[in-house]
């Protein structure tokens, strides 16, 4: 953005604009070994401290009567709790709490990174992040499965006792694929791709703007529109954000309550 | 005669198709959510939960067709 700064036709910059990977790529701060960490890994362990030191102020001394901020942290956890684990899973979703927690503070927090002043970047926006969570996720509710109906679990999902028996190895074949392999992966890739589009939107719109505006040319009426529709996405990002932790940690709930309680 | 070329993204245009469908979908999905929430009031936390998951669910698919435009 800098560099468009001296963009103009007589100075001979040239203006083409990089490819938009590298609006994902974070500066590189140190190596250790062959590996490069850049300010990514260090916004990652931001987002667990700030989680971390979110519940332990909360709830660290207990008392009958919360103070204001503990019992908005006890409306969170109830809400996970109450709607999405138990509401969800059934009675035997209070064990799921911890986890089913976790994921939603830690996503809650990490894409809202896209909208705080001086990180703007939302951390599930690089693939291994939703990737690994959505992988976490699989395994949860496929031991959850294995450990409630024991083999009968891929019994019953290979050959499925309630359709025509002509039509058995069909749907088999589609329940398979659809819980195996796209449950998984679309619940990473909505995640990702959403949180992606958001930030590319974001950078483009915004610093766009700012920088037609602060040319001071003709084009900067121009760019006081794009400044606006981008504060017009800021807000949406807000609402995207928040919704798209929530979703995976519904869609979560929703795939180990399809474990734990089949329908036939 | 005016000749010329047509040139561009064949992947903006993969997009664009695949964005039709959940489109559609999601317009049909909120729209019956309105519904049966003037219908029913009292169901009105049940019907948005399940919305929202719906939603979910197709918008996943105009995201895969996001994310593949970026990988062409």
């Amino acid at each position: 953005m800098l560099a468009s700064f001296e963009c103009t036709v007589d100075s001979g910059v040239i203006c083409t604009p990089e490819f938009v990977n590298d609006l994902f790529e974070g500066g590189i701060i140190f190596h250790v070994g062959d590996f490069a960490v850049t300010r990514i890994h260090f916004l990652f362990f931001l987002a667990a401290f700030v989680v971390i030191g979110l519940l332990y102020a909360a709830f660290r001394t207990p008392k009958v009567v919360p103070g204001k901020f503990s019992t908005a942290m006890e409306s969170l956890v109830g809400f996970v709790r109450d709607e999405v684990a138990i509401g969800i899973i059934g009675p035997d979703g209070a064990k799921y709490v911890a986890y089913l927690l976790s994921i939603f503070l830690f996503l809650l927090v990490g894409n809202l990174f896209e909208i705080t002043p001086f990180i703007n970047f939302p951390i599930t926006s690089r693939m291994a992040l939703p990737a690994f969570l959505a992988l976490l996720t699989w395994v949860i509710f496929v031991a959850a499965g294995i450990s409630k109906q024991g083999f009968r679990y891929f019994l019953d999902i290979i050959w499925p006792p309630g359709v025509p028996i002509a039509m058995r190895w069909l749907v088999g074949l589609i329940e398979v694929v659809s819980i195996f392999l796209v449950r998984p992966f679309s619940l990473a890739v909505r995640i990702f791709a959403n949180l992606v589009a958001g930030h590319v939107m974001l950078s483009l719109l915004l610093t766009s703007g700012f920088v037609f505006i602060t040319a001071f040319q003709v084009k900067s009426f121009v760019g006081i529109g794009w400044f606006a529709i981008g504060l017009g996405i800021f807000v949406f990002e807000i609402v995207v954000s928040v919704l798209q932790a929530y979703i995976f940690t519904l869609l979560s709930a929703v795939y180990i309550q399809t474990s734990v309680q089949p329908e036939h | 005669m005016l000749e010329g070329d047509i040139s561009g993204s064949l992947a903006l245009i993969g997009y664009g198709l695949a964005a039709i469908g959940p489109g559609v979908g999601i317009g049909i999905l909120a729209g019956n959510a309105v519904q049966a929430m003037a219908r029913q009031p009292e169901a009105a936390g049940m019907v948005r939960t399940t919305m929202f998951l719906g939603i979910a669910f197709t918008e996943a698919l105009a995201l895969i067709g996001f994310v593949l435009f970026f990988l062409a």
